[in-house]
């Protein structure tokens, strides 16, 4: 990572030649951040520098934001679900549910306002942006389109060059690459270009009338593909290298969602549809007229077989119009289960991170997951090899791929906020946001984060709060990029101190379960650990983690084997807030990571043990001891205490005052009050 | 339907078999003459007299013939009377007759049972011994008639109370059959639900039937005499045999005392042998509280197990110091486990639990699961949490206070000239548990000019954290409850006072007044001094603060009054200037600028004058410091306004006098005191002379019993919380208090000529629960999860997790072409 110091004399420069050159210095626009895109991360991160007051500028080569929307998803529905009515008030837990909205100060500025549906059409969408880039008065270039990015590297500083179709170059000293994936992803094989793509398609089922299909691909954008010609088409068959993996199975709303899977229904039923598995690189697609035309006399019509490529002789005669029948799988596999042929064949297999304007001193690398589709970027979502060139949005999502949230909108209006705190933090030296909270209000701030932040709720596993504590009292980090822990100090610009820290995550359990058979909840909180579903969990470390721990984190954790850990139990409501099984058990693991004791104590509890001892409890010191005791309330339920001597009442244990009746017990007794009694051994 | 089937196949069985059956029965059938006979000799007997037999019939005398066994153990004769072979006259002629069976006793008929409540076993022998023990077993409806059974039972008699979910159930017998055995020993009482289960402590929603002990022959031995006779609740499920052998239980000693070793002493002899021990140890130093701590806990074991206190320097004991407990299971090794406890209620918890365990294991798993919560873990260890808690069940009402939200708050707080917030958090318990007093506070203030209202934190996130884009007039909240007053147009104003209603009351109805009030007559500034402002405050005596300039723009002015708002609520303020400030001054001969503070306590000697203040904080530092009384009588709600002064202690505890004598003891004592402080003079200084009345602030006393480690005789004057150290003193008992002595121990104090009589505790508070340890857990049941990879792994790791579609592929996509031709391709 490059030091602060090169990039911050770097800012002072440029808000010099800023001010004498008014930004329009021969052809050369010079810029603090540029944001590349005007899409739903690049407008997120546009709203957050504007916000912060810096020197932005957002290109964007058409003519309006979100323009990915216009034509996809082809089939005009969003699935990210837009939901309206919670039956809360409180605008950030509703967050949780409304998938669409970018985040702003302007409590109005959300989805609902452009559409009330549950899935709301695409069109909505980019209606949205432009409403959001509109009242926010976000600064965006439009008809902007970069063809060429190149880092320039002097000796004090680094800064990113852009030019357009007009030959204009803007420079830049920090790049915010948001331009989303719209490269439509291929993959070669004998035969591919007899295929469609996704993106050029019909969208008419009328044009697939009584065809069979075979559609490329088992993701969203192909079962929805599969669901929009179902009824027309005589089959539909959808092939890919991996089984159907399903969105309420994975806890991964990139894969397929339930709203489009009508197709393994009828393929389950038998009727028609089908699935199968094959790895796209080992198949062929052959052409065969039909012998149909001695009949009509009409235009043979060209069928598509599927076959294999171990099978096909000639491999390097592509648009072969005939092939030999012994490149048909059937005549080799006799109840090959794709013999018969096929009017289309479709691929919709996603789209890639587009490479191709970066020059290689600007280029991130691939990812090594995705098929190599995205850039590879740090965890703080800086691409590798790039400093000062950031990625954000969907492209972003390497960091996360296959697990949480980061690829969609929301999910990485989060990570875009994280990022925001990264450069304000590291260009700006503005430590991330923090709440200073006494040590005994620790445990209410947690549940109320519990009860409500869309963010590490959002982004789980990926995104969590940081508590640092210290002493009899701590600092409260929202929504750190987890796998950046090792480097928290330099990157949110607070110290951790030796009474070290603890970092707040929301995650799922590791075990693959039958999400809908019985005993799949686990509702025992001493058994909290073995949740399955979404909950929370705390880690206590003494000192942060190295890189090395967090590469080597045990198999599925989202951070490195801690000090102590502590599940809270799931919950139906994923509301975490009853007093035995979640307060309670949160409480004696703070206690464990502090080593004090923060319960809460009646006034006349505190009159004693400041009596008794040189401090009382920090609760008591905290509040009793600045006259803000709590007073039993006259209340008559207060009274169960007095209810008398019965054998069957339970002492509440160390501190031997917490039971009222003790004192009069002892009047009354006018005997002696006992060490022994006190029972703190 | 399945009812017609029932009677036809039980018809069938009885045409079928019915000569066969007649051999068989045990259901001794008695002739007229038979019957006639048992009845003059005065027996017991419960007869059926038969006519036809339908199917319903039928089956009673199934039910019946079973219980003929039973009843004979009780001297009931059981048996049926053919009236188709001879008419019983009086029985076998009416129609009602049919439906019932009678029982006769005394050569007459006693009662007769509609076939409706006798249709068991269980119901025949239930209500027949209910029946015949009507004048011992008593049935009580509500809690007066249970509380007049205890009082007559007092001294006399224990009381065994049953509660059966319906009569005629197995429990329902398995009570009487106990009442029947054990009846001129114990008064039993049966219940069947109502008000009384609410004395008991039982949910009503499902209650189990359930057997209880009230101890009321030891009531009046018992150091606390309340009305109700202790009791103990029977903990396992209701059965004849259970009931018996708990009833024995509470006829155990409570403590037995041993002088062997624990793995020495004998299993539970006859008939305790099912029962666990539980061993105590005492020493000859503290054998009495040794014996207290054990009784105490005997209380709260019994039914459950047997305690037994060891006398550790008793040459057999040969138990490690390091353990403080022991017990003894019954079941299959007698072995006796070592614990060392920190508190007794892990013993309790250990056979508690114990029952917990068996009672899941029959319950199934589930979201729905109605958990009961009496295990370990399930106890709420947080005294305020659990208060809140126990209250549960009743929702607070809201409807004195406005609920203030993001959209309302600034109308809210414009229309009203004082609007007091209370911003909470629903899972906060302190929150919860101050809400109650708040609406108390409320509904006192209806219909005044105050607007009580409530911001529920957990919905309103952005009004709390002052985040709305409207002005707010307050810092976002961050501690929990935090009660602010707003007027129009001012900032916010913290209440930093006790939580409790009268504190936060007289906070509300003090800063109703102007802050500093703005006095312009002599007759104001003599209604100032001494009248209360409001009706609502009679009563209460506030401090006072008044502050004489020459003129209304003095540069003293502002500071006062920048003073006087910070005090708003705390205690009253007063400006005086001009013209009636120089006279006011010349009448008590002072200087202009002049700032008095008229503390409630200060009678004699009604003001003290403060020195000239350079900042308002300066000021506010003198007029908290002049508020305090030199002599104080420490209470729970003053004690931190004196502990923040730093000094060491000078504790006087009196009792709570019985008399006019004790009272001028009392006063004489606190003279005492105050001669002290003045003999003393500047060697007084570090010390702060106090006293605790323990009538009036009864937290004293445990106090005091932790400083010595016993109750001393009252009164009872100790030094503590010096500077220097933990050790406390006690001034000797058996000196008379008076200054010069006090005054010379202080000096032999200092010297360290004196002993300490005991030590402050420590002031680190460690939790007082251990965690539940998921990590350990974790390593246990699945050893290798929670570990951190090895770097060689690591790479295999990666590998294998990049994509999982080439992984599965590579293998396996040939075979699946040729082996799996349908779905996998």
């Amino acid at each position: 990572m490059d030091s602060n110091l090169p990039c911050l004399i770097l800012f002072l420069l440029i808000g010099c030649v800023k001010c004498s050159f008014d930004n329009q210095h021969d052809g050369s626009r010079r810029y603090g951040y540029c944001v590349l895109g005007a899409g739903p991360a690049g407008l997120q991160m546009g709203y957050f520098l504007s916000k912060a007051k810096r020197d932005y500028i957002i290109l964007e080569r058409n003519s309006g934001p979100g323009s990915f929307f216009n034509k996809y998803p082809r089939h005009r529905k969003l699935i990210s679900i837009n939901k309206i009515h919670t039956g809360r008030q409180n605008r950030e837990f509703n967050l949780r549910h409304d998938w669409n909205s970018l985040l702003s100060d302007n409590p109005d500025l959300l989805m609902k306002r452009v559409s009330s549906e549950f899935y709301p059409p695409a069109d909505a969408f980019p209606t949205y942006l432009s409403m959001f880039e509109k009242e926010l008065g976000l600064r965006v270039r439009y008809g902007v389109d970069i063809g060429r990015i190149r880092a320039v590297q002097s000796p004090r500083d680094r800064s990113y060059i852009l030019t357009d179709q007009h030959a204009a170059d803007y420079t830049c000293s920090v790049l915010l690459v948001a331009t989303g994936l719209w490269v439509p992803q291929k993959v070669e094989f004998v035969g591919s270009d007899l295929v469609e793509g996704y993106e050029s398609i019909s969208t008419d089922p009328e044009d697939y009338k009584d065809q069979a299909v075979l559609i490329l691909g088992k993701g969203n954008s192909a079962f929805e593909t599969a669901q929009s010609i179902l009824g027309k088409a005589s089959k539909v068959h959808m092939l890919s290298s991996s089984p159907v993996r399903l969105a309420w199975q994975t806890h991964y709303v990139g894969d397929l969602r339930a709203v489009n899977n009508e197709l393994i229904d009828t393929y389950q039923l038998k009727s028609l549809d089908g699935l199968a598995e094959a790895r796209l690189d080992k198949i062929g697609i052959t052409q065969r007229k039909e012998q149909s035309g001695r009949r009509s006399g009409a235009q043979k019509k060209a069928k598509f077989y599927l076959t294999l490529k171990k099978h096909i002789q000639h491999q390097e005669k592509k648009n072969s119009s005939d092939a030999p029948g012994e490149e048909m799988p059937g005549y080799h596999i006799d109840n090959f289960s794709m013999r018969k042929p096929y009017d289309r064949v479709i691929r919709c297999l996603g789209f890639r991170f587009n490479f191709s304007v970066f020059d290689s001193s600007a280029c991130p690398p691939t990812s090594d997951n995705a098929k190599g589709r995205l850039p590879s970027v740090t965890p703080w979502y800086e691409g590798m090899n790039t400093p000062g060139l950031f990625v954000l949005g969907t492209a972003a999502h390497s960091r996360d791929y296959r697990s949480s949230a980061g690829g969609f909108v929301h999910g990485f209006r989060y990570t875009v906020r994280a990022v925001h705190r990264v450069l304000e933090q590291r260009y700006h030296n503005n430590p991330w946001p923090s709440t200073k909270l006494m040590m005994t209000q620790l445990q209410s701030w947690i549940l109320k984060r519990l009860g409500e932040a869309s963010g590490p709720y959002q982004m789980f596993q990926v995104l969590g709060d940081v508590i640092l504590l210290r002493g009899s009292h701590c600092e409260y980090v929202e929504e750190f990029t987890l796998q950046a822990l090792p480097q928290f100090s330099s990157v949110s610009g607070h110290e951790v101190s030796e009474h070290g820290l603890i970092v707040l995550v929301m995650q799922y359990g590791n075990n693959k379960i039958d999400f809908l058979g019985r005993s799949r909840a686990e509702t025992d909180w001493t058994k909290a650990w073995k949740s399955n579903f979404l909950h929370p969990v705390l880690y206590y470390y003494d000192t942060l983690p190295s890189e090395e721990d967090m590469r080597l984190r045990p198999t599925g954790w989202p951070l490195p084997r801690p000090k102590a850990i502590h599940h809270m139990v799931e919950d139906f409501l994923a509301e975490w807030d009853t007093p035995i099984s979640h307060i309670q058990p949160l409480r004696r693991f703070l206690e464990h990571c502090v080593q004090t004791d923060l319960r809460a104590f009646y006034a006349e509890s505190c009159f004693r043990s400041s009596l008794t001892h040189r401090k009382p409890p920090l609760f008591c010191q905290q509040g009793y001891l600045k006259q803000q005791g709590v007073a039993h309330n006259s209340q008559p339920w207060q009274q169960v205490h007095d209810a008398g001597p019965m054998p069957t009442e339970q002492d509440t244990g160390k501190t031997s005052g917490s039971n009222p009746a003790f004192p009069n017990y002892l009047a009354q007794a006018g005997a002696s009050v006992s060490s022994g009694l006190k029972l703190d051994f | 339907m399945m009812w017609m089937c029932v009677a036809v196949f039980l018809l069938w069985l009885r045409s079928g078999g019915c000569s066969e059956k007649a051999n068989t029965s045990e259901l001794i059938e008695y002739t007229a003459a038979d019957f006639y006979e048992k009845l003059h000799s005065g027996k017991m007997m419960f007869i059926y007299f038969e006519h036809q037999v339908s199917p319903t019939i039928s089956l009673f005398l199934l039910e019946l013939e079973k219980s003929a066994d039973a009843l004979q153990d009780y001297g009931v004769l059981v048996g049926k009377v053919n009236c188709d072979k001879k008419l019983v006259q009086a029985y076998c002629t009416k129609e009602r007759e049919r439906h019932t069976a009678f029982l006769f006793r005394g050569g007459k008929e006693f009662l007769g049972f509609d076939l409706d409540t006798v249709f068991d076993v269980n119901s025949i022998v239930s209500e027949v011994l209910f029946a015949i023990l009507r004048e011992e077993v008593k049935y009580v409806h509500t809690d007066t008639d249970l509380l007049a059974m205890e009082k007559a039972a007092r001294g006399k008699k224990d009381i065994v109370l049953g509660y059966v979910r319906s009569l005629g159930t197995q429990e329902h017998r398995s009570i009487m059959e106990t009442a029947y055995v054990y009846g001129s020993k114990y008064q039993f009482i049966l219940i069947t639900g109502g008000p009384v289960l609410k004395h008991l402590g039982v949910d009503e929603s499902s209650p189990s039937s359930q057997v209880w002990f009230l101890h009321c022959i030891v009531h009046s031995k018992l150091p606390r005499s309340s009305e109700r006779c202790p009791l103990t609740r029977m903990r396992k499920p209701l059965s004849t045999l259970s009931l018996h052998s708990f009833l024995q239980l509470m006829e155990a000693p409570l403590v037995s005392e041993v002088y062997e070793d624990p793995s020495s002493v004998q299993n539970p002899q006859f008939p305790y042998q099912q029962t666990p021990q539980v061993f105590l140890f005492s020493r000859p130093a503290t054998k009495q509280q040794d014996l207290d701590t054990a009784t105490a806990l005997a209380w709260r074991l019994r039914g459950l197990a047997l305690l037994l206190l060891v006398h550790r320097l008793s040459p057999a004991v040969k138990t490690p110091d390091e353990y403080n407990a022991a017990y003894r299971l019954p079941e299959k090794s007698s072995e006796v486990k070592y614990l060392t406890l920190n508190d007794h209620d892990e013993v309790l918890e250990l056979f508690t639990n114990h029952d917990k365990e068996e009672e899941d294991e029959e319950e199934d798993e589930g979201w729905l699961e109605d958990e009961e919560v009496d295990s370990h873990f399930a106890k709420l260890d947080d005294e305020i949490a659990a208060s809140v808690y126990e209250n549960r069940g009743n929702l607070p009402d809201m409807d004195s206070i406005t609920q203030l939200t993001s959209a309302n708050f600034h109308t809210a707080v414009t229309q009203s000239r004082l609007t007091v917030a209370l911003f909470y958090l629903k899972w906060d318990a302190v929150s919860m548990a101050f809400l109650g007093s708040f609406i108390e506070v409320a509904e006192r203030l209806e219909g005044s000019e105050v607007q009580m209202s409530a911001v529920d934190c957990g919905e309103w996130t952005d009004l709390c954290a002052a985040q709305s884009s409207l002005q707010i007039p307050f810092q976002p909240i961050t501690a929990f409850p935090c009660i602010l007053l707003l007027r129009p147009k001012e900032p916010a104003q913290h209440y930093r006072g006790m939580l409790g209603s009268e504190a936060l009351h007289r906070f509300i109805l003090l800063s109703l007044q102007a802050s500093p009030v703005l006095l312009s007559t002599k007759e104001e500034v003599t209604s100032f001094l001494q009248e209360v402002p409001l009706p609502a405050l009679a009563g209460y005596n506030p401090d006072r603060v008044m502050g004489l300039f020459k003129t209304q723009v003095h540069t003293g002015v502002s500071l006062f009054a920048e003073a006087a708002k910070s005090l708003r609520g705390e205690m009253l303020t007063g400006l005086l200037t001009d013209v009636l400030a120089e006279k006011w001054a010349a009448e008590h001969s002072m200087e202009l600028p002049a700032v008095l503070v008229f503390p409630s306590w200060r009678t004699h000697t009604p003001h003290s004058t403060l020195p000239v203040s350079t900042s308002s904080e300066e000021l506010l530092t003198h007029i908290h410091s002049a508020r305090l009384h030199p002599l104080p009588e420490l209470t729970v709600e003053n004690l931190p306004s004196f502990l923040s002064l730093g000094k060491a202690l000078l504790l006087l505890f009196v009792g709570e006098e019985e008399d006019e004598i004790g009272r001028r003891q009392n006063q004489a004592l606190v003279e005492e005191m105050r001669g002290v402080v003045e003999l003393g003079g500047g060697r007084m200084e570090q010390y702060l002379a106090c006293w605790i009345h323990l009538g009036r602030t009864p937290a004293g006393m445990s106090v005091l019993g932790s400083y010595l480690g016993s109750m001393p005789p009252l009164p009872a004057l100790v030094l503590t919380h010096l500077p220097s150290g933990n050790d406390i003193y006690q001034f000797p008992p058996n000196m008379p208090m008076v200054a010069s002595s006090v005054l010379q121990w202080l000096q032999r104090i200092q010297e360290g000529a004196e002993p300490a009589a005991g030590f402050l505790g420590e002031d680190s508070w460690p939790p007082a629960v251990e965690f539940l340890d998921f990590l350990k857990i974790m390593d246990m049941q699945e050893p290798d999860s929670a570990q951190q990879q090895t770097p060689e792994e690591e790479e295999e790791e990666e590998d294998s997790k990049e994509e999982v579609v080439k992984a599965d592929d590579s293998s396996s996509s040939a075979a699946t072409f040729h082996n799996n031709p349908h779905s996998e391709l």
